[in-house]
C-alpha cells in the first residue's frame, strides 16, 4: 500500500458518514458502559495480572505448545503445529476432502481470518459459512470485519437487508428483529447438514488441553456440538499455563470488549467428547482437530520489544478509543484493526502494509489507558516507525529537517526568523488564514497561528521579576512557547514572579525533540536530548518548568528510557528528568501563596484535557483547580477527554483526519457553553483556536498561565491567541 | 494443578445473598428466576410453566436431579409430550428443553454445567426455549471461585457450558436482539431442599 493509497482510503472513510457516526456513537456509549461493568473490580489489579500471566507464557511458548499438544491428545484430541499460514490452510482442504466433506460451519475466528481461510477453501471448491451473524453479513457481502468483536458495525440496517434478500432471493424488510429471526432459520439448516465444523479460541490452557471460547450468540456451541468432525484453530499467544489463569483473562475479555460482565456463552472444551452427526449416529468421541497456529508469533515471542503485544487478549478496547479507528474504521489496520492490529500486521499478516498503517496513529496514547492486557501500544507503535525508517530510510527533504536543522539549533532558530519574514503576506490579526500551494491543506478548516516576531527567547531580559526571590525555576520553553506563543512564556514568568520564584531560561535549550521520535528518528531525539540535559546542567535551579505536555513527557519519561543503555548519559538523564515538573502541577503547590493577589476571573471556562498531560503526567484536578481559584465558573465538556486532534506533524501529514477529530472537539466546546477554554498545551491551543478562528466563533483559548497571569493584580495584558 | 485455599467456595457465605445477587444480575441479562422450598415444589411449577409457555414437545437432557423431579411426569402432567429418537431429533423439535445444572454464579447470573453428554448440550441449544434447574446449595459468589472450584476436581470435564442469559447479538447496528442461534428464553428454578445435582 502506497502513502497516496492509504490517503485515498482515508478520504474515502471520512466521506462514509454511516460509518463514522456508527463507530462515534458506539465509543461514546462504549467508555460509559465499560466504566459501569468495572465496578467493584480493580481493572489495573487484573490487566497487571493478565500482563503477567501472558508475558510468562510467551516467554516460554514452546514449552506450553509441548503440554498443551501432550494434554490434549491424552484427552482425545489431534494436535497439528502449523509453522505458516499455508500449512493450517492446507492441513484443513486435505481433512475436509479426505472425508468427503463439502460444507463447513465456522464460528468467528480472527486466526482464520488472518490465514485467509474462507478465500482458500473457496478455491479448493469447499463452502466455509460464517455463522456468527456479523461474519456472515461481512461473508455475504464478499468484506472483510471492520472491527474485532463487532465485524459488522459498518453497516446499516438497510444495507444488511439488500445483502439478505439477494441471498434468499426474495425481498427482506430492514427490520432488525425478523432479519436475525431469519439469519437463524437460514444458519440452523446449515449447523443441521454440516459434517465440519470450524471455530478459534480465546484461551488455551497448557496443563489440562482446554480451549475458552466466549460467544454471545451461541453459534459457537452449535459449531463445536453438531458436525462430527471439530477443528480449532488457535495461535500460539492463546496459550496460559494453567486452567486457573482462565480467571482473569474472562474478567476482562468481555468488560472491555463489550462492557458485558461476561459472555452469554462461555465454552470451555478439553478433549473431543461425543457427538451425534448428520445421520443420527452416536459417536463416542468426536473427530477433534487443534491446529496450534505459529505464522509469525514465535518471531514475534523472540523480540524483546514487541513480545509484549502477545500480552494482548484481543479485547479491541484499543480500537474501541482511538480517535483515528472512530473515523476510518477497517482502513486502521488490515485482518487486525487499530493499534493493537497495527502490530499484529506488521508480524501475522502484511509487514508493507504496517510500514504505512502505523503512521495513522495520533500518538494521543488513549488506548494504554485501556489495554486489558497492560500494553504500551504507542511505545510499541512508535518501535515500529523507528524500524521502518531504520529500514526504509525517509524522504530527503525530512531528512534535511530532522537531522540537520532541528538538531543545529542556530540554523533551526535562524530559520524560524525567516520563515516569520516569510509568512507577512499570508497573516491578518495574528493568523495564517489560507496557505499557498502544497501547504494548503494545513489550513483547511483551521487558521494557523503566525510565527511570532519577536521569540520568547529574545524577550527573556525583560520578563517580571519577583520583588524578594524565595527560589529558582528553569523553564523550558519547547519550541511553541519560543516562537508561537512567548505570550505563555512571559504569562509563566508572571506567575512565578508573583509567588516569589525566579525564572532562569538556559540558553543551550532547544526543541525537546518529540517530532523526530515521532517520526522515527531516533538519532536526532537523542541528540536533542544530550542537547537539552547539558543546557539545565549548567543552570543552579531546584525545578525545571515547562508549560508544553508533550515536552514534559519527554523530559521526564522519555529521555530517561531513550539513555538508559548509556552509562554516561542515563544518570544525567534521570537528574533532569527527576526535577521536571508542568506549570499546572507546580503553582498548584503553591496556590495559597498566589490566591490573595487574585481578581476574580468570573467567566464560564471549560478545559481540555490535553492528552499527554491527562495521559502521561496524570495531571487533571490540578489545572481545573487552579481555574476555579481565579475565580472562573468551571464547566466540563462531553464527553470529556477527546482528543484535539493536533499530534504535532500529524496535522502535516493527515490534514483531513486532524480536522474530522478537531471537528467533535469543537462540538463538545460549543456545547459547554463556555467563554474562555483553558488548556495546559500550546499544541492543542494552537488546534483549538484555529478550528474556532476559522468558523468565526469568538470563544477564546488560553493556556491556564495565561489566564492566571492575566487574573494578577497588575495585569500584563494577555492577547487572545496572538503571538506578541 | 496450583491452588489457593482461601479462593475455594466459601460454604458459610450467606446463601440468601448470593441467591439476591444472582437474581439481580440474571434477570438483568434477561433470564427469568424461581425459587421453590422443594422437588414437589419444583415439580408443580414446572407443570405451571410448560402449560403457561404453551409448550407442545420438551425434550429432556437426563440428570440425577431430573430424575427425582420425576419430570416425564410432570411434563405429561402438563399435556405436553417428552420427544424421542436421537438427541438431534429430541432436542430439535422440541419447543422446550429442560436440563439440571450443577453451579450458580451470583457476581455474573450464570448457570454452569458439566455438558459432555449430548443431551446436555442439545436441549439447551436447539429449542427456542431453555429451563434449567439447579440446587440453592450451589451458588457461589464469584466466577474465580467456580473456576478454582473446577480446577480442583483434579480432571476438567470435557465440555463445560457457562452459561449468562438468553442467546443475544447486536451485530446490526449495535441494537441488542434476542435468540440468534441460542434459546430466545432463559428460565431457571432454584431448588432450596432435596436438589442433589452433583452430588
Amino acid at each position: 500500500m502506497s502513502k497516496a493509497a492509504l490517503r485515498q482510503a482515508t478520504r474515502e472513510a471520512l466521506a462514509n458518514t454511516s460509518v463514522c457516526s456508527a463507530l462515534g456513537k458506539f465509543a461514546d456509549n462504549y467508555v460509559i458502559a465499560r466504566e459501569q461493568a468495572y465496578r467493584h473490580k480493580d481493572f489495573e489489579g487484573l490487566r497487571r495480572e493478565v500482563a503477567r500471566i501472558k508475558r510468562e507464557a510467551a516467554e516460554r511458548m514452546e514449552e506450553l505448545a509441548i503440554q498443551f499438544s501432550r494434554e490434549a491428545t491424552r484427552r482425545g484430541a489431534t494436535v497439528f503445529r502449523a509453522a505458516t499460514a499455508q500449512d493450517a490452510r492446507e492441513y484443513i482442504a486435505r481433512l475436509a476432502k479426505s472425508k468427503d466433506i463439502k460444507t463447513i460451519v465456522k464460528s468467528k475466528s480472527m486466526a482464520s481470518e488472518e490465514i485467509h481461510l474462507n478465500e482458500y477453501l473457496k478455491e479448493q471448491g469447499l463452502e466455509a459459512v460464517e455463522t456468527d451473524l456479523g461474519e456472515w453479513i461481512i461473508q455475504l457481502a464478499c468484506q472483510r470485519p471492520s472491527h474485532m468483536v463487532m465485524p459488522a458495525i459498518h453497516m446499516s440496517r438497510n444495507e444488511v437487508a439488500e445483502i439478505f434478500s439477494r441471498e434468499i432471493k426474495e425481498p427482506v424488510e430492514p427490520d432488525i428483529s425478523s432479519m436475525v429471526k431469519l439469519a437463524r432459520r437460514e444458519l440452523r439448516k446449515k449447523f443441521l447438514s454440516s459434517w465440519m465444523g470450524i471455530s478459534g479460541a480465546n484461551i488455551a490452557v497448557a496443563e489440562t488441553g482446554t480451549i475458552v471460547m466466549v460467544t454471545n450468540e451461541g453459534n459457537g456451541r452449535l459449531t463445536t456440538t453438531l458436525p462430527p468432525v471439530h477443528v480449532i484453530i488457535v495461535g500460539l499467544e492463546k496459550l496460559v499455563p494453567r486452567f486457573t489463569d482462565i480467571v482473569p483473562i474472562l474478567e476482562v475479555l468481555p468488560r472491555s470488549a463489550t462492557a458485558q460482565h461476561i459472555t452469554t456463552y462461555v465454552t470451555m472444551i478439553t478433549g473431543a467428547v461425543p457427538a451425534v452427526d448428520p445421520n443420527g449416529n452416536y459417536h463416542e468421541q468426536k473427530e477433534l482437530h487443534i491446529i496450534l497456529l505459529d505464522n509469525g508469533r514465535t518471531r514475534m515471542a523472540g523480540d524483546p520489544v514487541f513480545r509484549e503485544a502477545l500480552q494482548c487478549v484481543r479485547c479491541a478496547a484499543c480500537l474501541n478509543v482511538c480517535p483515528i479507528y472512530q473515523l476510518v474504521g477497517g482502513v486502521f489496520g488490515d485482518v487486525y484493526t487499530g493499534g493493537i492490529g497495527t502490530v499484529l500486521t506488521a508480524f501475522f499478516t502484511d509487514p508493507q502494509k504496517a510500514q504505512q498503517v502505523q503512521n495513522l496513529c495520533l500518538g494521543c496514547e488513549r488506548c494504554r489507558d485501556y489495554c486489558s492486557g497492560n500494553i504500551d501500544l504507542p511505545g510499541l507503535i512508535g518501535e515500529l516507525r523507528r524500524r521502518t525508517v531504520e529500514k526504509e530510510g525517509m524522504s530527503y527533504v525530512q531528512r534535511v529537517i530532522f537531522e540537520k536543522v532541528l538538531v543545529n539549533r542556530r540554523v533551526f532558530h535562524k530559520l524560524l526568523k525567516a520563515a516569520s519574514r516569510l509568512q507577512k503576506p499570508f497573516t491578518r490579526e495574528g493568523k495564517i488564514r489560507h496557505l499557498p500551494l502544497f501547504l494548503a491543506g494545513l489550513t483547511e478548516g483551521r487558521s494557523l497561528p503566525a510565527i511570532a516576531e519577536i521569540p520568547f527567547r529574545e524577550r527573556v531580559d525583560k520578563l517580571p521579576r519577583p520583588g524578594r526571590v524565595v527560589d529558582r525555576v528553569a523553564f523550558f520553553s519547547g519550541c511553541l512557547v519560543d516562537f508561537v506563543y512567548p505570550g505563555i512564556g512571559e504569562s509563566v514568568a508572571k506567575v512565578l514572579a508573583s509567588l516569589g520564584f525566579e525564572m532562569l531560561c538556559p540558553e543551550g535549550q532547544t526543541c525537546c525533540g518529540y517530532p523526530a521520535r515521532q517520526v522515527g528518528l531516533t538519532n536526532s531525539f537523542t541528540e536533542l536530548a544530550r542537547q537539552n540535559i547539558a543546557a539545565f546542567e549548567n543552570i543552579n535551579a531546584r525545578y525545571v518548568l515547562t508549560a508544553c505536555p508533550t515536552c514534559a513527557e519527554a523530559l521526564k519519561f522519555l529521555y530517561p528510557q531513550l539513555l538508559a543503555d548509556d552509562p554516561v548519559w542515563s544518570k544525567r538523564a534521570r537528574w533532569l528528568a527527576e526535577k521536571v515538573t508542568d506549570f499546572s502541577s507546580f503553582v498548584f503547590a503553591h496556590r495559597e501563596k498566589l490566591v490573595p493577589f487574585m481578581i476574580p476571573l468570573k467567566q464560564k471556562v471549560t478545559y481540555h484535557d490535553s492528552c499527554h498531560l491527562k495521559r502521561r503526567l496524570r495531571v487533571t484536578g490540578e489545572p481545573r483547580q487552579l481555574l476555579i481559584d481565579a475565580g472562573a465558573e468551571l464547566v466540563e465538556m462531553t464527553p470529556a477527554a477527546l482528543c484535539c486532534g493536533f499530534g504535532g506533524s500529524y496535522s502535516i501529514k493527515f490534514p483531513e483526519l486532524s480536522r474530522s477529530v478537531l471537528d467533535r472537539k469543537l462540538q463538545a466546546v460549543l456545547g459547554s457553553g463556555a467563554e474562555v477554554v483553558a488548556l495546559d498545551c500550546p499544541g492543542c491551543q494552537m488546534q483549538i483556536s484555529g478550528g474556532l478562528d476559522h468558523e468565526r466563533r469568538p470563544i477564546r483559548v488560553m493556556h491556564t498561565a495565561e489566564i492566571l497571569a492575566s487574573c494578577i493584580a497588575g495585569t500584563v495584558q494577555v492577547q487572545d491567541g496572538k503571538n506578541n | 494443578m496450583a491452588l489457593n485455599k482461601e479462593l475455594l467456595p466459601d460454604r458459610n457465605r450467606n446463601l440468601e445473598q448470593l441467591y439476591e445477587e444472582f437474581v439481580t444480575r440474571a434477570r438483568a441479562l434477561g433470564t427469568e428466576v424461581y425459587r421453590v422450598s422443594d422437588l414437589a415444589k419444583a415439580r408443580e411449577l414446572v407443570v405451571k410453566l410448560v402449560r403457561e409457555m404453551g409448550a407442545r414437545k420438551v425434550a429432556l437432557a437426563e440428570s440425577p436431579l431430573v430424575t427425582a423431579l420425576d419430570l416425564a411426569a410432570a411434563v405429561a402432567g402438563a399435556g405436553a409430550e417428552v420427544t424421542g429418537g436421537n438427541p438431534r431429533e429430541r432436542a430439535g423439535a422440541a419447543d422446550l428443553g429442560i436440563s439440571s445444572f450443577e453451579m450458580a454464579i451470583a457476581e455474573t447470573g450464570t448457570l454452569v454445567q458439566d455438558a459432555t453428554e449430548i443431551d446436555q448440550r442439545l436441549v439447551s441449544m436447539l429449542p427456542p426455549a431453555h429451563l434449567a434447574v439447579v440446587s440453592t446449595r450451589r451458588l457461589v459468589g464469584t466466577l474465580m471461585e467456580a473456576i478454582y472450584s473446577l480446577a480442583a476436581r483434579g480432571q476438567i470435564p470435557g465440555y463445560l457450558a457457562f452459561i449468562s442469559g438468553p442467546s443475544r447479538t447486536a451485530d446490526i447496528e449495535r441494537v441488542l436482539t434476542i435468540g440468534v442461534h441460542g434459546p430466545g428464553r432463559v428460565v431457571v428454578i432454584f431448588i432450596d431442599e432435596g436438589g442433589c445435582a452433583g452430588e
